[in-house]
């Protein structure tokens, strides 16, 4: 082929030659370190939480009449939560998963000490505080184990801050603080609890509410009734049925009891929206960068070679003169523009891992992929390749009478 | 080599229409050196351009070594240009970017040559045109006259036919020009037919025909043969 010929009248023209071979090592940096984020994103979203997020939605009680009957009140509502048709199951909850704000605690196979015992010691877990129809209310599976018996169900105060005698953990947990051995029937302690409490049963999965917290699948399900200023609901229903039967619960809601406020009523899409809303902008900046680098990267591809086609025009008549079909000044170009994507990608390829380390280092990010690189540069190959088509055809319609006729 | 019957051009823009040829009749024989002279503007450059196939004739017939070009399509006829004609532009036409042995090296790689066929090609051209020391550099380091050699050497290297040259000295002082015009006198010596486009009336004066354009014809009295004049020093 006539590559050498080439690169050696590219040598003799630099300038050109490196603004695109930067631009094009540049771009390859960024896309590939992007798409990598991008995926790494869609990974995160794609997490299962481990609930029945298509059936699930939330609802609040904020009690204001005086002398409000806290636990009778929940009583109530959750018998008529379960008795409304088409409702599957109902449970109090203090937080919920996705929702970013829950309760934290440290959790450890031995008595925590606040004075001796080291952070290392415990392994942080979130905590979801539930009757003994949380478990088929979330839509958890128990893999090992059993869950919570009614006679089990104790009532939280405000001021309390002692533990039930059993929890409920999920296998992430599990897996931390039993490595060897099955979790179930062991003791374990939180804070201000020298007594601790009995693992009665292992969940296959359950998120905490921060999704961005890297034990995202550590999570407690203990046994209480919050008797707080305010109560949430989980309420399951068929997924078909679901919007429907919010507007029934808020309803019946507000029949039975006028003493408090029905509130805070969110399905799951609403709450899985709203946790992953940052990576979702996340995704579509990096995206629109993408596509404006690829863009401008094309447009300067376009308008460096339309420029030296103008330019050889006369060049190219002589070719033309001299033999060279419309095919060969047609390959003349997309084989220069095939050597200054090359250079570029050289670079880029270098570029790439040196900014994916660099990210590696300032955000913690992950190790790029080792097949992101080159399936970016094929990408901005064929960029390249398809960007001079234009400007080649041009070329390739030049007159070989151009060789006699300018001077 | 070449016949014209009635041969005509005529360009068209939204416009004007010009006539830059009109029933145009001229046959150049094998081995033959003929310059062609006539005023500006008269048609010469197009006469070349429609024998060189570097533009295609209105109507007529032209018949390049017995083939009607005018069935040929874009690539035979590239192939032609590359095969059998070589072309001198006054204005040399090297590739600036490229040095004198790439500049040679252009049409023989059209030609798809193996790279040591080209080689020995490139090499005796230049050598020929003596600047056989000099392939490494690059046009803009050359003279007007070392550069027109070039260009001849890139003719030469595929062993044209016929050799087309359009004012192959116009740009050149008279020194550069008697050195271009001999070694074009050498290479008709053997057997090259060539077609030359000249301002100069002595250079014409050694051609060994005539033909005078006036407005798009051949006119009867430039079109006169000659007693050829010997060759000195073929080299
Ligand atoms: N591409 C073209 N379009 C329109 N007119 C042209 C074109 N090329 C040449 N002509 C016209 O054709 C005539 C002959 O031109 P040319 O063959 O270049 O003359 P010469 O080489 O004898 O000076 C001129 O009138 C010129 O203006
Ligand atoms: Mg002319």
């Amino acid at each position: 082929m006539e590559i050498r010929p080439i690169f050696s009248a590219l040598m003799r023209n630099k300038t050109g030659l490196v603004l695109i071979a930067l631009q094009v090592a540049i771009t390859l940096a960024i896309v590939t370190n992007s798409l990598f984020i991008i995926k790494e994103r869609i990974e995160l979203m794609n997490r299962p939480s481990g609930i029945d997020e298509a059936g699930l939605f939330t609802v609040s009680s904020l009690p204001f009449a005086p002398g409000f009957d806290r636990a009778g009140s929940i009583t109530q509502d959750l018998a008529t939560l379960r008795a409304i048709p088409g409702v599957i199951d109902a449970t109090p909850i203090n937080n919920l998963p996705l929702s970013g704000g829950g309760w934290g605690e440290g959790m450890s196979t031995k008595p925590i000490d606040p004075n001796t015992s080291k952070p290392e010691d415990s392994k942080g877990t979130t905590i979801y505080m539930v009757d003994d129809h949380g478990v088929n209310t979330l839509g958890v599976n128990i893999v090992e184990g059993r869950n919570f018996n009614p006679d089990e169900i104790t009532d939280r105060n405000e001021r309390d801050n002692g533990w039930p005698q059993q929890v409920i953990i999920t296998q992430a947990l599990a897996k931390e603080l039993f490595p060897d051995e099955s979790a179930v029937g062991k003791r374990v302690f939180m804070s201000n609890d020298s007594t601790g409490s009995v693992v009665v049963g292992v969940l296959e999965r359950l998120q905490a509410p921060w999704v961005n917290w890297n034990g995202v699948e550590r999570a407690t399900l203990v046994p209480q009734r919050v008797l707080w200023s305010s109560t949430r609901y989980l309420v399951r229903v068929k997924p078909a049925e679901r919007d429907a039967m919010m507007k029934t619960v808020e309803a019946k809601l507000g029949e039975i009891n006028t003493g408090r406020i029905v509130r805070g009523l969110r399905d799951y899409g609403e709450i899985r929206k709203s946790a992953y809303s940052r990576d979702n902008a996340m995704t579509v900046i990096l995206i629109s960068v993408i596509v404006g680098l690829l863009v401008i990267t094309g447009l300067g591809i376009i308008g460096m070679a339309s420029f030296w086609v103008t330019q050889r025009v006369k060049q190219i008549g002589t070719r033309r003169a001299l033999g060279a079909r419309k095919f060969d000044i047609l390959r003349y170009f997309q084989v220069e523009n095939f050597i200054i994507t090359s250079i570029g990608l050289a670079a880029g390829i270098l570029l790439s891992y040196g900014f994916n380390i660099w990210l590696m280092q300032v955000f913690d990010a992950e190790r790029l992929a080792w097949y992101y690189v080159p399936i970016g540069a094929v990408c901005v190959w064929a960029l390249g390749q398809l960007a001079v088509v234009g400007p080649a055809t041009r070329a390739a319609r030049v007159s070989p009478s151009v060789a006699t006729r300018s001077v | 080599m070449l016949t014209m019957q009635h041969l005509s051009k005529v360009y068209r823009t939204h416009l004007i229409e010009t006539h830059a040829l009109r029933d145009f009749n001229l046959h150049v024989s094998e081995g033959e050196f003929v310059a062609v002279t006539g005023p500006s503007g008269s048609g010469k450059t197009t006469f070349l351009n429609l024998a060189g196939l570097l533009e295609t004739h209105s109507s007529g017939t032209y018949l390049l070594d017995g083939v009607d070009v005018s069935k040929l399509d874009d690539n035979a006829r590239s192939r032609l240009r590359n095969e059998k004609i070589g072309f001198i532009f006054q204005s040399f036409n090297l590739i600036p970017d490229l040095n004198l042995f790439d500049n040679v090296d252009v049409p023989l790689r059209y030609r798809k040559f193996p790279a040591a066929e080209r080689k020995r090609r490139i090499e005796h051209a230049l050598t020929r045109v003596g600047l056989g020391s000099r392939m490494r550099h690059y046009p803009s380091e050359l003279s007007g006259g070392q550069q027109q050699r070039v260009a001849i050497a890139r003719a030469l290297a595929g062993e044209p036919r016929l050799l087309l040259a359009d004012e192959p000295t116009g740009n050149l002082d008279s020194l550069m020009a008697r050195g271009v015009m001999e070694l074009m006198e050498e290479i008709n010596a053997q057997g090259t037919t060539i077609i030359m486009v000249t301002h100069d009336p002595e250079l014409a004066a050694r051609a060994q025909r005539n033909v005078h354009i006036i407005d798009g014809q051949v006119t009867d009295l430039g079109d006169e043969p000659r007693l050829r004049e010997p060759v000195a020093a073929v080299g």
